[in-house]
């Protein structure tokens, strides 16, 4: 077949097929080396946003560190002023209406500050155990929010419901820190806006995922309103900390109705 | 003075060049490089010699240099890909093949002819292995300049070579029966000219750029 191809043409059109040929051959490689150039630059630009991402995410977790044992700190300075400030000012009162000569009142009085005295010490242990903030959270997510809770639970002001039955663990400390750091906001936000009398907590998992509800029946809010203020640690700021740890938060409030956060966090 | 040609200058150059850069290199495949092409020197002057003094056919010598083209090459591939997975039954099944496909031929060329049919399976072989480099190079996460990569541009310049001269060698039998198109500047010469030219321009810039990452570390 070559042979007979060879006898059919001339040897200067096979001279020239040769010479394209061998030309298209050449300009061939020039492309593939370019094509692998450029995608290595691409690499290069990728692999300069992963480590950016990756400051970025860190950055992000020292900060809410830092913001949970800020929290941790208000919550202290708190305690100081309105319970154990109170308590040991009672217990002055009492000691300086000691009248030694009316025999009759002192041992009362007695009883009274030694009471006072084992409530401010109490409140002294609970408050060292808050101190404790990184401690808090190395216990577990469930176990941090326990305790948050306990402490709101004190000022009688909310009916609070946790429920965390189907919870178990999550490997990711980091994320845990996130998630309560999240918490903590939601609740903040509770506090400080909602006019809310009820709270239900509900932390939940399943094989590849954990989500926090955190919802209330306070007077609600425009959420598309609030979402474009994004100032502070706002509902933006809780939607992008939930996606820096690929998660999702869905925020959903009608005016006079109360609000729900939702925070879903991949386990892995 | 007939001694001077494109490819004797280029190989030339490019044997200087890795004298000079891979001298002192740690890593023995490109050491290597250097006594090839020194031997890649030497059977140039030899063909010519043996064409235009002696007036004999230079094929046995050609033929007889294609067997260290082929294993200084393959190993050399070998190397490149010892990072990424070291498997060496697969040079030696190659290797193999290549030595049963080179005397076959011979033996059925009775010795007369060039080994065409072996040299355009190694040119396809060295392609593949080129094109499988640049694969593992993207498929790889870790970050290389690729500009001043040593690899990458010894490895082009053998794309280029071998995938530029895969016409003429597909042609070669037709290109040696017709003197009258295969006089010293005819399209085969003029083509493996400017793909010496090419492979040893890629080569001695890979010497270069292997030298400077050599330096940088030190």
């Amino acid at each position: 077949m070559v042979l007979r191809f060879y006898m059919q043409i001339s040897s200067e059109e096979i001279i020239f097929l040769i010479g394209l040929t061998s030309i298209i051959f050449l300009i061939a490689p020039c492309f593939l080396i370019l094509y692998v150039l450029s995608y290595n630059r691409r690499k290069k630009k990728h692999l300069e946003e992963k480590v950016w991402l990756k400051t970025t995410f860190e950055n992000e977790l020292l900060k809410t560190q830092m913001e949970v044992q800020e929290q941790t700190l208000k919550t202290v300075a708190n305690d100081l002023h309105d319970n154990i400030g109170q308590l040991l000012s009672l217990i002055t009162i009492t000691l300086s209406t000691i009248d030694l000569e009316e025999n009759s009142k002192i041992a009362s009085k007695i009883i009274l500050t030694d009471d006072l005295t084992r409530r401010s010490i109490n409140e002294l242990k609970a408050l060292s155990r808050l101190l404790h903030g990184e401690e808090l959270i190395s216990k577990g997510l469930a176990a941090a929010i326990e305790f948050e809770l306990e402490w709101l639970k004190r000022s009688e002001r909310y009916q609070i419901s946790f429920k965390k039955d189907s919870f178990k663990s999550v490997a990711d400390s980091a994320k845990e820190t996130m998630v309560f750091r999240l918490f903590q906001e939601c609740i903040n936000n509770i506090i400080q806006h909602a006019k809310a009398s009820k709270i239900v907590i509900i932390l939940e998992q399943d094989n590849s995922s954990f989500k926090l509800t955190i919802s209330d029946n306070g007077i609600g809010f425009n959420v598309d309103e609030k979402l474009n203020l994004k100032m502070g640690m706002g509902l933006y700021n809780i939607k992008r900390r939930a996606a820096m740890i690929n998660g999702t938060a869905t925020i959903t409030s009608i005016p006079g109705s109360g609000s729900v956060i939702a925070i879903t966090v991949p386990s892995n | 003075m007939i001694f001077i040609t494109f490819n004797t200058v280029s190989e030339l150059a490019c044997f200087l060049a890795g004298l000079i850069f891979l001298f002192k290199d740690k890593d023995p495949a490109w050491r290597l490089l250097i006594w090839y092409l020194l031997l890649t020197c030497i059977v140039e002057v030899a063909g010519i010699y043996i064409r235009t003094s002696l007036h004999v056919s230079n094929i046995p010598l050609y033929n007889l240099s294609v067997l260290p083209e082929c294993f200084v090459t393959s190993y050399f591939f070998y190397s490149l890909y010892k990072t990424y997975h070291p498997k060496t039954k697969w040079l030696i099944i190659w290797l193999s093949i290549f030595m049963i496909m080179y005397f076959t031929e011979l033996v059925l060329n009775h010795f007369n002819n060039f080994v065409s049919i072996t040299a355009s399976v190694m040119s396809v072989v060295f392609v593949l292995a080129s094109l499988y480099y640049y694969y593992l190079k993207l498929k790889d996460e870790h970050f290389e300049r690729l500009l001043f990569y040593a690899p990458f541009w010894w490895v082009s310049g053998t794309l280029f070579f071998y995938f530029g001269s895969t016409a003429c060698n597909l042609f070669f039998d037709y290109l040696i029966k017709y003197p009258s198109i295969s006089y010293e500047f005819s399209v085969r010469y003029i083509i493996f000219c400017i793909l010496d030219v090419i492979l040893y321009s890629f080569w001695s810039y890979a010497f270069i750029c292997r030298y400077l990452q050599r330096k940088s570390y030190s």
